[in-house]
């Protein structure tokens, strides 16, 4: 048996309290959160050891869900996994109250501050501005984990504006009143001066080495997204068309096996190459694929050769009772036409404003339904009787050159009253 | 049996072409071949093919493929016709290469006696729809019952006509059988085949500006 691999260290988002370190430790160490964090405050009166500690791995451990990287997702999954999943919208929505209440002490406390320093002064008060300073200086690192996180959520980023420059004043507030305590107003006002123009200097001539910095950043990041692509191709080609080659090969003079391997193959292809996979349960073309897949994987024609059928879609929808009843006639005309008919094959499904219609066309030599017994039930029942019950139209069209089309069509639910009280037809019928 | 057609046959992959090479009857005669954008240009430029079979994907050129050949040779339409050849089902491959000029599009699933008959259509001057492109060509344009054309200078809809024919060869019909359905001549569907061809290289509907435009082939 196989030791558990322990989880890598990760700052988690979900179940954390202040910047998720001890959940994370709690997780990679695999103890309960509860004792590492009383660790750390017990480790607190020990030369600040250990606020300065979770500080520390604050700022080094990155951001992540240990649980998503311990378990190494297939590539065609991760391609496929919504960007955004609800539960992360949500942590994104919801107001950081915690982060406000702090910001709303620390800006409460500064005017107090002030006002106290412009009435009264109180002599030895260092210590408040030096609070304050390093107030200041935490607000602006705790956007440390905004920077991390890769998404350009629009909230995020203005919040983590509003934390820098309210950072940033607290912080020159604490400076200033640390700095300042026994000079002159005026003095105070032209050496801030002084200072914001060095500082705009400094950020003049830093901007551009920042602004290459910013671009190279983007280029890696596309650079790396392409790669991820292109491995993600690579597997998905390995796990399925060298397989299917490999069977291929050794399966060469089984002429009717290589054609169905072959298409099989090609209609895994398309549906990945182009096609845009619909939600299960809200495409009633992906069901007509998905059948037709079905029928040319396990049918053979009337000769025992592989089964091709041509299929053309316009428009789709979510599927409905009526929809059913008319795709399952289709199958059935499907059957048919691979069975008795000859190729080529084609359906032909097209989605309206008020009605779903199918065609199937064959071009076999056709029959007469009328010459049909009555009591063979094939293409009375399971395909004009099902669609018909359904409030919608069957007809079977033999043509002189050759060929038979059977043509379907049912109102779509939402747009016929009459295909309301259809159900309970249908009971009765069947 | 009238005189076989020339043809250029552009492709990157020699295996497929020699296979429609092959496959191809008596009715056509490979007279060039061409694998890049650039080869494409110069050998249909020398050779001046009634029909040119064209790959809608190609190397070269400025990655145009298919459409950028045609775009280069514009100035031949009047006597050189493109058929398109392709296995992409993406929307965006056909109205590209469609609305750069080709006359028709049909996949290379076809068989060889079919696509040397589209080569002779296309080279009498009509439009060749596959089944495929004609669902295209219903998505893009609408299938709604109010949305018909009431003029022949309406770009934008069809005609209730055209769309009767367009639905028809989305079933897998013929021209000829669409013509015993409709009771109309053969001549009249290549009519209507046409005008709906001139529609989509010409309409400016929402549907086809907005895969041009996204595509930056407008």
């Amino acid at each position: 048996m196989q030791t558990p691999v322990r989880p890598p260290l990760r700052r988690p988002e979900r179940g954390r309290v202040l910047g998720g370190v001890a959940a994370g430790l709690a997780a990679h160490l695999g103890v309960s959160v509860r004792m590492v964090r009383a660790l750390f405050v017990v480790l607190t009166p020990v030369a600040l050891f250990g606020p300065l500690l979770y500080v520390f791995w604050w700022v080094t451990v990155p951001l992540g869900d240990a649980a998503v990287l311990a378990g190494v997702k297939p590539a065609h999954q991760s391609r496929l996994a919504p960007v955004l999943s609800p539960a992360r919208v949500q942590q994104l929505r919801r107001l950081p109250w915690g982060q406000i209440a702090v910001g709303t002490g620390l800006v409460v406390a500064a005017i107090a501050l002030l006002l106290n320093r412009s009435g009264s002064s109180i002599g030895s008060s260092w210590l408040v501005p030096v609070l304050l300073l390093i107030a200041g200086v935490a607000l602006a690192w705790s956007q440390l984990d905004a920077v991390q996180k890769e998404r350009k959520v629009e909230a995020r980023n203005r919040v983590s504006v509003l934390r820098l420059v309210g950072g940033l004043v607290i912080a020159g507030v604490g400076v200033l009143l640390l700095v300042g305590k026994e000079t002159e107003p005026a003095v105070l006002v032209q050496t801030t001066v002084a200072a914001l123009a060095v500082l705009a200097g400094v950020a003049l001539v830093l901007a551009p080495w920042w602004l290459r910095l910013v671009r190279e950043l983007g280029d890696e990041r596309t650079a790396r997204a392409r790669e991820s692509e292109r491995a993600d191709i690579a597997a998905h080609l390995h796990d399925s068309v060298l397989q299917t080659l490999a069977l291929i090969r050794s399966r060469a003079d089984d002429a009717t096996e290589v054609a169905r391997l072959a298409r099989a193959q090609e209609r895994e292809l398309r549906a990945w190459l182009y096609d845009d996979r619909p939600e299960p349960g809200t495409s009633v073309v992906a069901v007509l694929r998905a059948t037709v897949a079905e029928i040319e994987d396990t049918r053979v024609g009337s000769e025992g050769e592989a089964v091709t059928i041509d299929v053309v879609v316009v428009g789709d929808c979510e599927p409905d009772q009526n929809t059913d009843a008319l795709l399952q006639a289709t199958r059935e005309a499907l059957l048919n036409a691979v069975r008795h008919g000859r190729p080529p094959v084609s359906c032909y499904l097209e989605v309206g404003p008020t009605g779903v219609e199918a065609f199937v066309r064959d071009r076999g030599t056709g029959f007469d339904l009328d010459a049909v017994p009555s009591d063979r039930f094939g293409v009375r029942e399971s395909i004009l009787g099902r669609v018909r019950r359904r409030g919608g139209t069957a007809s079977v069209v033999c043509k002189d050159g050759g060929g038979t089309e059977v043509r379907l069509q049912v109102p779509r639910a939402g747009a016929a009253t009459e295909a309301a009280d259809q159900p309970e037809e249908r009971t009765m019928q069947s | 049996m009238s005189e076989p057609i020339d043809v250029v046959l552009v492709d990157d992959h020699l295996m497929f072409r020699a296979g429609v090479r092959a496959s191809l009857d008596e009715r056509v005669n490979v007279v060039g071949e061409a694998e890049t954008v650039e080869q494409a240009v110069a050998v249909v430029r020398e050779r001046r093919p009634p029909v040119v079979l064209l790959d809608v994907h190609l190397p070269g050129g400025n990655g145009g493929g298919g459409a950028e050949v045609i775009r280069l040779c514009q100035d031949l339409l009047a006597e050189t016709r493109f058929l398109a050849l392709s296995v992409s089902d993406a929307a965006e491959d056909v109205v590209a290469v469609i609305r750069a000029g080709a006359r028709g599009y049909v996949t290379k699933a076809i068989s060889g006696a079919d696509l040397s008959a589209a080569v002779q259509q296309v080279a009498g001057g009509d439009a060749v729809f596959s089944p495929r492109l004609a669902g295209f060509v219903l998505d893009a344009f609408g299938t709604a019952a109010g949305d018909v054309a009431t003029g022949d200078d309406e770009l934008d809809r069809l005609s209730a006509r055209e769309r009767e024919v367009m639905r028809l060869i989305a079933r897998g019909y013929s021209y000829r059988e669409v013509a015993s359905e409709l009771f109309i001549s053969i001549k009249t569907v290549e009519t209507h085949v046409s005008a709906v061809l001139r529609k989509l290289q010409l309409s400016s509907r929402h549907e086809l500006t907005r895969w041009a435009a996204a595509r930056r082939l407008l």
